[in-house]
């Protein structure tokens, strides 16, 4: 990540590679309330321009909180897409309707030599 | 389910650890989301609303696959699904179940059906949100038909314990349209075999012992206002004598002598004013025999907009409020006094309980249309309390219909419906969809078009995200720094507290 101050603005560069599209642009979705936020790609990177709303930036927290928000963000990133499916299986089975009962697919064998599937009914 | 192993036989014998270790050693990520509490402390939190409170630096190595089976939070993330050993983990079944029960809220659908029965009103209070100063009952006052036709809606509801509140203005200057809506409601109760509960709003100013006599015979609860001591009441609440105080509290001690202390409770609004006084107010309602109290901000809708000096504040002047007055209340519980706050009640239910709470404006889906409907005193029906607030201001967007001339199917499933279900879910929502404490927070979508100009809203200046997702955490902290804090927040969700 690069961090530079341009004037009045801030200028961001960050490593498509490392961080992609949904990263940086929910990371700096919440910058939104103090910033103009603007966000372009050029080839390998993002190029974030943010513009202060009101006077008062303190650049040294403010370099901070982008780089800690980014790897934040790069590790939600990986457990949405990881869990994507398991996500979506539960909430499908959440609201599906069940059978009352399932069948158990093993055997069942005991130790004392009981078995209930030889009970005569 | 347990793993089965080829070389072992399937029997019902104690196993050694080996038979239930998997063919690898790393372990596969279940869906969660994170915030970090503190400088010190992270919370992670599954879709169930499982959670644990860990140190920093936690989530990265959950994350990047670095705890081993020996680490001691290792059973833990097990234990409360936020990792598997299998891709697909064995207990998805239970997952899915406990995140159905966070969501049988939705089983019954609408179960509140506000009856505007008057927009006139007595009182003259800076923050209201509708009321009009009049004796035309023609205008302002529902009719008989109106009810009729509302209590029919009702009755179309899938939920077999639906709620009838009459609202206002002020709901007892139409007293004898209650009684009316009452017994027309209890017949058709019966017909269409459905539990009805009633709750009158009420000043209490017009409260008498006819009106007791008939809350009493008919179990009807009544809800009304204490903004705190008269200083502050009577300042916000204005009315002729400037005895709005002195009425509310007569007519609390006698509803409470007529009905019973639990069929009366008190709503407190906060304005700007009662910023500076959160100790006096926690402190009024204990005194006039409450041990309950709902530090609730000013909906910023009707009326309360027009006069932002008295009632506009931010969401962080709202908290400094909220956190001084739970601190009194919690005072009060570690001398031995049960005394409970009511928001913080309602988010710890969610936090420390596989259950939902039945709070229309903490939900997802959002309360609107699901548990709650309008039906205002011209036969206008709206999505919620809030929106008829907006549609006093000339601002029908959440207009659904008419009881005159829409019928129940075209109101809770028609084209109105459906667009504001797009903004209903925080699982969707920017913002939102990130966010851990989403399972313990809602969706606003009149919130964020009365306060943003449209259904979505933009969490980064939301007062709705800023305020729940600091006191959400906030609890968290406090949870966690003071055990003795935890136990008395558990004695608040115990039943029937």
């Amino acid at each position: 990540m690069k961090f530079s101050i341009k004037g009045p603005k801030i200028e961001v560069i960050v490593d498509a590679a490392i961080y992609n599209e949904d990263v940086v642009f929910k990371c700096f979705y919440w910058y939104s309330r103090d910033f103009i936020v603007d966000i372009t790609k050029n080839k390998n990177e993002f190029m974030i321009i943010l513009e202060p709303k009101t006077a008062g930036c303190d650049e040294l927290l403010l370099k901070e909180r982008v780089a800690k928000d980014l790897i934040d963000f790069r590790l939600r990133d990986t457990v949405s897409k990881e869990t994507k499916t398991i996500r979506e299986l539960i909430i499908a089975k959440a609201f599906a309707y069940y059978e009352d009962e399932t069948i158990p697919e093993r055997e069942i064998s005991d130790p004392v030599g009981f078995n209930p599937q030889n009970i005569s009914r | 389910m347990i793993a089965t192993h080829p070389s072992i036989k399937t029997n019902r014998k104690f196993k050694d650890q080996q038979y239930y270790k998997t063919d690898t050693d790393t372990y596969f990520l279940l869906p969660f989301r994170f915030h970090r509490l503190n400088e010190k402390r992270e919370i992670i939190v599954n879709d169930c609303g499982d959670f644990l409170v860990v140190d920093r630096g936690m989530v990265e190595k959950i994350i990047s696959k670095q705890i081993q089976p020996g680490d001691e939070i290792y059973p833990d993330l097990l234990a409360n699904f936020f990792i598997s050993e299998q891709p697909v983990p064995p207990l998805l079944n239970i997952m899915a179940t406990k995140y159905r029960t966070k969501k049988s809220f939705l089983d019954h659908f609408t179960s509140l059906h506000i009856f505007v029965m008057s927009l006139r009103c007595e009182h003259t209070c800076h923050y209201c949100q509708v009321s009009r100063v009049s004796d035309n009952r023609t205008a302002y006052d529902m009719k008989r038909d109106h009810i009729d036709k509302g209590i029919g809606m009702m009755m179309r509801s899938p939920n077999p314990h639906v709620t009838m509140e009459f609202q206002g203005g002020e709901a007892l200057l139409a007293f004898d349209n209650i009684k009316y809506a009452v017994e027309k409601a209890k017949e058709e109760a019966i017909k269409h075999d459905k539990q009805i509960s009633f709750v009158i709003c009420s000043n209490l100013a017009l409260i008498n012992e006819e009106i007791l006599s008939y809350c009493k015979e008919n179990d009807i609860l009544l809800s009304t206002s204490i903004d705190g001591p008269a200083f502050i009441h009577n300042k916000n609440r204005h009315r002729l004598g400037n005895n709005s105080y002195e009425l509310a509290v007569a007519g609390i001690r006698a509803a409470k002598q007529a009905l019973g202390e639990d069929k009366v409770s008190a709503l407190l609004t906060t304005s700007t004013l009662s910023l500076d006084y959160p100790q006096e107010i926690v402190d009024e309602y204990y005194k006039l025999g409450f041990r309950n109290i709902f530090l609730r901000p000013i909906s910023p809708y009707g009326f309360a907009a027009r006069n932002k000096e008295r009632n506009f504040y931010s969401a962080g002047e709202f908290l400094e409020f909220y956190k001084k007055a739970l601190h009194h209340v919690i005072a009060y519980n570690r001398i031995g006094e049960f005394y409970r706050e009511d928001y913080t009640t309602i988010i710890l239910k969610k936090i420390l309980t596989p259950f939902p709470v039945g709070y229309v404006d903490l939900q997802s889906p959002a309360g609107m249309i699901n548990n709650v409907i309008v039906f205002n005193y011209d036969g206008d029906i709206y999505a919620s309390d809030e929106a008829r607030m907006l549609a006093e201001m000339k601002d029908h967007t959440f207009r659904l219909g008419s009881l005159d001339t829409h019928s129940y199917e075209e109101i809770f499933y028609g084209e109105k419906a459906r667009t504001f279900s797009d903004a209903w879910l925080n699982e969707s929502l920017p913002g939102c969809a990130d966010c851990a404490f989403q399972p313990f927070c809602g969706a606003d979508p009149v919130f964020n078009y009365a306060t943003q100009g449209d259904i979505y809203g933009h969490r980064p200046t939301s007062d709705f995200c800023h305020r729940n997702m600091e006191i959400i955490r906030y609890l968290f902290e406090l949870m966690d720094n003071d055990k003795e804090v935890e136990r008395i927040f558990r004695t608040w969700i115990k039943p029937n507290c």
